[in-house]
């Protein structure tokens, strides 16, 4: 009984924990070893991962499929761009988590009530009002874009990423085994019987939503130092919600492997057509969901539990 | 000011923007309704249409309007091999009509996004464009270019020969029994397969006719349907879902706000405002402002 125990905390805990720290201490000592251009590529694969396992504590959990993870990602890149002279970088990356965890709250009161498909295409309609709103702001204060002096290094954002990746990761796994991820479940495989059932449907819902969004808002002030300079239509692009959806069902949202296997299989793929043009990487990419909706909508994770049974 | 906004020249424009918006909103929710697919790639189907009747005009010199039957088709077409290839198995598998339409989101966003950029890859992003009827009549006060008539008069013969058909045929009413309620046009014999079909045909036939008319006014690029697929979600939900004729004065609703909108205030008010727009009637009442969704 008691060996059980501890191999189940072993299996669920340990296992898990280990796992994650190997994989950090791997893309961060590898990229620091393998030289500027693989630097980039580790960089891009942590800030995939990160936004990912976020993305995955709301909509993996709940099946609610959020399209405006950009935004929570925007405004921490925002926030980084426009306090980036009169505030530290350790102060701000907390805070555009927590700017962007503070919108993610107040939307989701009224935007949780929207359930299915329309809950997808409102949040995308929200985000690119966002955009389009911030867009307009920045136009009024005569800001097009603006450029960051004096930035961090590579190696050294690539430290911070790999920790918000590997954060993102054990926090998507813990969320996962605790009494409020299987209420997020419970939501996803039937709202009503979850409230029936004394689910706290609405807060966990809510809750779910803002967590998912405080990381995503630090890869963002990240990123902003990273790019070091900002504009409203690349920063709060829907090509990342897409991006981060699309990955998410390649990799399979029903684990904390998922998002880990998606992001390596299009960081991957982007990088074995960096020669070729973009288009065709775009059309491999949508050929891929496609292919995954249709024949593997568990992604990549339930195809390898499959093969384990 | 009150001169300017009560002037035949904005109320012409909005006419012809908003019979645009009708014919996509129509096409969107005959898909819709009949199958529960939700077709975020619609636009894109506009910009292939819009692409058809550009090169048509280039190649032979003949007007885009005499190829609107053969540009239909074409869009009726790829619509039939994406519905044979891809959605005909989903929609037999008896699953949930909220699971398809979920998957049906994300598959028609790969669909989307493959055939935005194979259109990138054959024809370039560099924006296109042609002339043609681009004589001015004045009328009184307004002046209209040819090419805007014709859009307006042909957008309004294919909404009012589809109400007609819908309304006055046997099979238009099958359609509309699909729509009003599945289980129980089933039941009465209806073969809902070739049902669908038609819908279909006639859906993405409808959005490529648009683009067709849209490219005499407009340039062309790989990414311009997007802004019409919002455009025609805006129209489908205010008008209520699978509520035809509820979507085609909605569409042009629509664009009364937004002309108005960007003769009142700016261009770039456009973008919030129909996202605005958008958002809020989602969070009001997503069953539709013009009555209740027929589910």
């Amino acid at each position: 009984m008691a060996t059980d125990r501890n191999r189940q905390a072993m299996r669920r805990i340990l296992l898990p924990l280990l796992l994650t720290l190997a994989g950090a201490a791997l893309l961060y000592g590898g990229g620091l070893r393998a030289g500027p251009y693989w630097q980039v590529v580790a960089l891009t694969l942590a800030m995939w991962i990160a936004l990912i396992q976020s993305w995955s504590i709301f909509s993996g959990l709940t099946g609610y499929v959020s399209l405006g993870h950009a935004v929570a990602y925007g405004l921490g890149a925002y926030l980084m761009a426009t306090q980036f002279r009169d505030y530290p970088v350790w102060v701000l990356i907390p805070a555009g988590g927590a700017l962007a965890g503070l919108f993610a709250l107040i939307v989701a009161i009224p935007v949780l009530r929207i359930r299915g498909p329309y809950f997808v295409i409102l949040t995308f309609g929200l985000a690119e009002l966002v955009k389009f709103a911030l867009l307009r702001l920045e136009t009024a204060l005569g800001a097009s874009s603006r450029l960051l002096f004096g930035a961090p290094g590579t190696t050294t954002l690539l430290a911070w990423m790999v920790a918000l990746a590997a954060a993102a990761t054990l926090l998507r796994h813990f969320v996962g085994l605790s009494r409020f991820g299987r209420g997020l479940i419970a939501i996803r495989e039937d709202e009503t019987a979850a409230e029936t059932l004394g689910v706290p449907v609405t807060r966990f819902k809510v809750l779910a939503f803002a967590l998912s969004a405080v990381i995503p808002g630090m890869v963002g002030a990240v990123m902003a130092l990273r790019s070091t300079y900002f504009e409203v239509l690349q920063v709060f692009s829907p090509t990342i919600s897409f991006t981060i959806v699309t990955m998410a069902i390649i990799g399979g949202s029903g684990d904390a492997r998922g998002p880990v296997l998606g992001a390596l299989f299009l960081v991957g793929l982007s990088e074995l057509l960096r020669g070729a043009s973009p288009q065709l990487y775009l059309i491999l990419l949508g050929l891929c969901l496609i292919a995954f909706v249709l024949f593997a909508p568990n992604g990549l994770s339930g195809l390898l539990d499959r093969r384990r049974k | 000011m009150l001169d300017t906004l009560l002037s035949g020249q904005l109320l012409f424009a909005a006419a012809v923007l908003g019979a645009l918006y009708a014919l996509i909103g129509l096409g969107l929710n005959l898909v819709y309704g009949t199958m529960r697919l939700l077709n975020i790639a619609h636009g894109d189907f506009l910009m292939l249409g819009a692409y058809g009747a550009f090169w048509w005009f280039t190649l032979t010199g003949i007007s885009p309007l005499i190829a609107l039957p053969l540009i239909a088709a074409g869009g009726a077409g790829i619509g039939l091999a994406l519905y044979a290839l891809v959605f005909r198995k989903q929609l037999a598998t008896g699953l949930a009509p909220a699971v398809i339409e979920a998957r049906s989101l994300l598959l028609f966003f790969g669909v989307s996004v493959v055939i935005q950029n194979v259109t990138a890859l054959l024809f370039s992003a560099t924006p296109r464009a042609y002339r043609h009827l681009d004589t001015v009549y004045q009328i009184g006060q307004t002046a209209m270019t040819g090419n805007r008539i014709a859009s307006l008069l042909v957008a309004l013969a294919i909404l009012g020969g589809v109400l007609v058909f819908l309304n006055r045929t046997l099979f238009g009413l099958e359609i509309k029994a699909l729509i009003q309620h599945r289980e129980a046009a089933r039941i009465v014999g209806i073969n809902v397969s070739r049902v669908q079909i038609v819908a279909i045909a006639l859906g993405f036939g409808s959005a490529a006719i648009a683009g067709g008319l849209l490219s005499m006014t407009e340039q062309v690029t790989p990414f311009m349907g997007f802004r019409f697929t919002i455009a025609a979600f805006v129209v489908i939900i205010m008008g209520g879902l699978g509520n035809i004729l509820g979507g085609i004065v909605a569409g042009f609703l629509l664009a009364v706000i937004e002309i108005y909108a960007v003769t009142l205030f700016s261009a770039e008010a456009r973008s919030i405002l129909i996202y605005g727009a958008f958002v809020a009637i989602l969070l009001i009442s997503p069953q539709g402002l013009l009555g209740r969704a027929r589910r």
